[in-house]
């Protein structure tokens, strides 16, 4: 019994003492949190919120790409401004970005100098508690302990894995250790106590980059961002060796790197159907946030292999055009983001392949990112009157050169057995 | 001496025609006329012809409507008659020709009668409409998504038969309508021979489309044959059923088919939205039995879709 009661009197002071030190840390970081706001100008209304920390004594603060995102793309329409804790509000300038990790750097104007928070300059360990601050749900200031778990694996682009729930509007909050250095960025979640964190490297390497020389313009520095990312992503693709794998009577390649992922579905338990059909999907899971409607930075590869049971040739490939008919973009995007696709069509056959295809290949250009395309591709093959392997593939912002690399690999990489 | 009496419609369409060898025609509603008219505002004598002084004369007899040239209000009491005149009684109408009018030339038979004579012989009408029938089963059967029984494609190809059999019929009724004689066997037989045509074009079509890659841009010129065959329907079945110019015939072929074809291209470019997000490609495969041209190798087929890249790219900057 004795033991029970120390236990939990050990318990509750670790409780305790955890809880101290959140509320701690919060007091001594509150006058460097803000609540950063995109302010509709017609309407005067904020149309999003999200979290933001100061990270110079002379007013430079830190937040998420996508918490400004509306502003980079629509300075017009909109402007920026930030609600401390005391509820002062007063005009934000956007001064960088870094599309492809998330971040933004803004300004304030300050009159004398301010507490700042500190970037961390060693990684956490695995299971070091580490607290979240933002503003979730515009419900106020608020710390979130949780758990240190490394780097999320399956990503291409580095994220922490968080233990502890991030709600929308802390997003651009930071993550800080017990010395209330930042370790993270609030990003994103995936639901229960599954939240993703901006690595705080990154974040030293736009504030670095920026005391080095600011960019000249912003659309400037995110299209060279994006070149560059998509550039990296593409060549360590092509460099890692494709795995061949069987799809039925097919062999279709598969990428072994582990932010690719597969999945996988067949009719084969329905003994009616008059074509056994199967599908293989591998995709890069995460993308590129632009805006709200425009994404792009995705990968995405099917292969569905089809078999007819008893039908005629003809009947066969009436229902195989069905399945090529409709293919879209992997990427969402509208008129002011994106062109209209073109395309071209033509047989194909490898000569170091066996399968006699139908290549078609599309695609459209970014209209505020130059030399930055999404390319869509479909082969079908058309020399076995019974069996059909459709291989297609969609990209998202790319260029030229590495969408053209990786179709031809593509095409020289589906086969028969 | 000789007059012919010609009755005409509004139209001038011949109704009936008469050749008188006196020297006075009387036309009324009477009985006792030489040409009776049933039009209740003619009055029962109310018209005669009479030769004198080497010229017919045309006297009104005091009627209540009376008698006038042409369609226009000049009236024709004592008038004389110049071969071809028309004359408006109460509602009717007649048309006035002596002897020795010209008449047009002889209309040689074209070249198209000997297709319409063979396409009319029973044994190739039938095989015509068996054939349309098969491939509208066939159509049926490759749509559906699940196997389809012979009794299902009994139906199907008979109905859609009996669907496209409308159109010939319709034209025959109107053809009868307008006093023509309605030739429905010939409309049957020239509507499905052009019918299975247009099938053998969609194939033709198809076979194009799948061999050809999108360099080959004469391609979108076989669009066009749907068309020209469209017009040829319509143009046949104006020759068979009417009797009229050829300039008329030409210009009605022409009209329907472009109210057809363009009608349909407006309302699809009226659907049209601003921006379409998804691709617009040729997807057409066909069975290895239709493949007839050699495939492309791998770097043809980069180096052609790389010029795309340029399009776009041109694009794009033209809208910003």
């Amino acid at each position: 019994m004795k033991v029970v009661i120390t236990l939990t009197l050990l318990l509750v002071s670790f409780i305790s003492r955890s809880a101290e030190q959140a509320e701690q840390i919060f007091h001594q970081l509150a006058p460097s949190l803000y609540q950063i706001r995109l302010i509709d100008k017609a309407s005067g209304e904020k149309s999003s919120i999200g979290s933001g920390f100061q990270i110079t004594e002379d007013g430079l603060i830190a937040t998420n790409y996508h918490v400004i995102s509306g502003f980079a793309q629509h300075p017009a329409k909109y402007r920026l401004e930030y609600l401390d804790n005391k509820g002062n509000k007063a005009p934000l300038e956007l001064k960088s970005v870094d599309v492809i990790n998330d971040l933004a750097l803004v300004q304030r104007t300050v009159t004398e100098k301010m507490p700042y928070f500190d970037i961390a300059k060693n990684n956490p360990i695995k299971g070091e508690e580490i607290y979240s601050l933002g503003n979730p749900h515009d419900l106020g200031m608020i710390v979130v302990p949780g758990t240190y778990n490394g780097l999320k694996i399956e990503s291409f682009h580095d994220r922490i894995h968080f233990t502890g729930s991030i709600n929308p509007g802390m997003s651009g909050g930071p993550v800080v250790n017990h010395l209330a250095q930042v370790v993270g960025v609030n990003v994103a979640t995936s639901g229960n106590q599954i939240g993703f964190l901006v690595p705080h490297e990154k974040l030293l390497t736009l504030f670095n980059n920026y005391q080095r020389k600011p960019p000249s313009s912003i659309d400037m520095q995110m299209s060279e961002q994006l070149v560059g990312s998509q550039k990296k992503l593409i060549s360590t693709m092509l460099s890692t060796p494709w795995q061949q794998k069987a799809l039925g009577n097919a062999i279709i390649p598969t990428i072994d790197v582990p932010y690719i992922r597969c999945w996988g579905e067949s009719n084969a338990d329905k003994a009616d159907a008059i074509a056994l059909l199967a599908v293989a999907n591998c995709a890069l899971e995460e993308n590129i946030y632009i805006t709200g409607g425009f994404f792009t930075g995705s990968v995405d590869m099917e292969f569905k292999y089809m078999k007819s049971k008893k039908l005629s040739d003809l009947k066969f490939y009436h229902i195989y055009q069905q399945h090529i008919l409709r293919a879209g973009p992997g990427n969402k995007a509208g008129k002011d983001d994106v062109t209209e696709y073109q395309c071209h069509h033509d047989l194909v056959k490898p000569n170091t392949g066996n399968m006699d295809d139908k290549a078609i290949l599309c695609t459209r250009a970014y209209k505020k990112f130059p030399k930055l395309f999404d390319v869509l591709f479909i082969a079908a093959s058309i020399d076995k009157g019974d069996q059909a392997l459709i291989s297609h593939f969609t990209l998202s912002g790319v260029t030229q050169e590495s969408a053209l690399a990786f179709t031809q690999k593509f095409l020289e990489s589906v086969s028969w057995k | 001496m000789e007059i012919i009496v010609e009755e005409i419609n509004r139209g001038e369409k011949l109704l009936s025609r008469h050749k008188f060898l006196t020297d006075k025609v009387t036309i009324g509603r009477g009985y006792s006329n030489d040409i009776i008219l049933a039009d209740p505002h003619v009055c029962s004598e109310h018209l005669s012809l009479s030769f004198t002084e080497g010229n017919w004369l045309v006297t009104d007899k005091s009627t209540i409507n009376g008698s006038f040239l042409a369609n226009g209000k000049q009236n024709a009491d004592q008038h004389i008659v110049h071969s071809g005149d028309t004359i408006r009684l109460g509602k009717s109408y007649i048309r006035l020709i002596l002897a020795d009018h010209p008449v047009e030339d002889t209309m040689p038979f074209s070249p198209f009668e000997s297709i319409i004579t063979l396409m009319r012989n029973p044994l190739v009408l039938a095989i015509n409409i068996l054939l349309f029938s098969a491939v509208a089963g066939m159509m049926f059967y490759l749509n559906q998504p699940k196997e389809v029984n012979f009794t299902q494609f009994v139906v199907r190809a008979v109905s859609v038969t009996l669907m496209f059999s409308l159109w010939p019929i319709l034209i025959s009724l109107i053809s009868h309508f307008n006093k023509h004689e309605a030739r429905i066997l010939t409309q049957l037989a020239i509507s499905f021979a052009l019918f299975n045509l247009m099938w053998v074009s969609d194939v033709f079509e198809s076979i194009v489309a799948f061999n050809m890659s999108s360099n080959w841009s004469i391609a979108s010129l076989i669009t066009l044959l749907p068309i020209v065959l469209a017009f040829s329907l319509i143009w046949l079945n104006c020759y068979i059923g009417f009797n009229m110019s050829a300039r008329r015939r030409n210009i009605i072929a022409f009209s329907m088919t472009a109210l057809l074809f363009g009608g349909s291209y407006i309302l699809e470019l009226s659907k049209k939205p601003e921006f379409t997000a998804r691709p617009n490609y040729d997807a057409t495969i066909m069975t290895p039995t239709f493949k007839f041209s050699a495939s492309s190798s791998v770097d043809k087929f980069i180096s052609d879709s790389g010029k795309l890249f340029a399009k776009v790219e041109k694009s794009a900057k033209e809208k910003n």
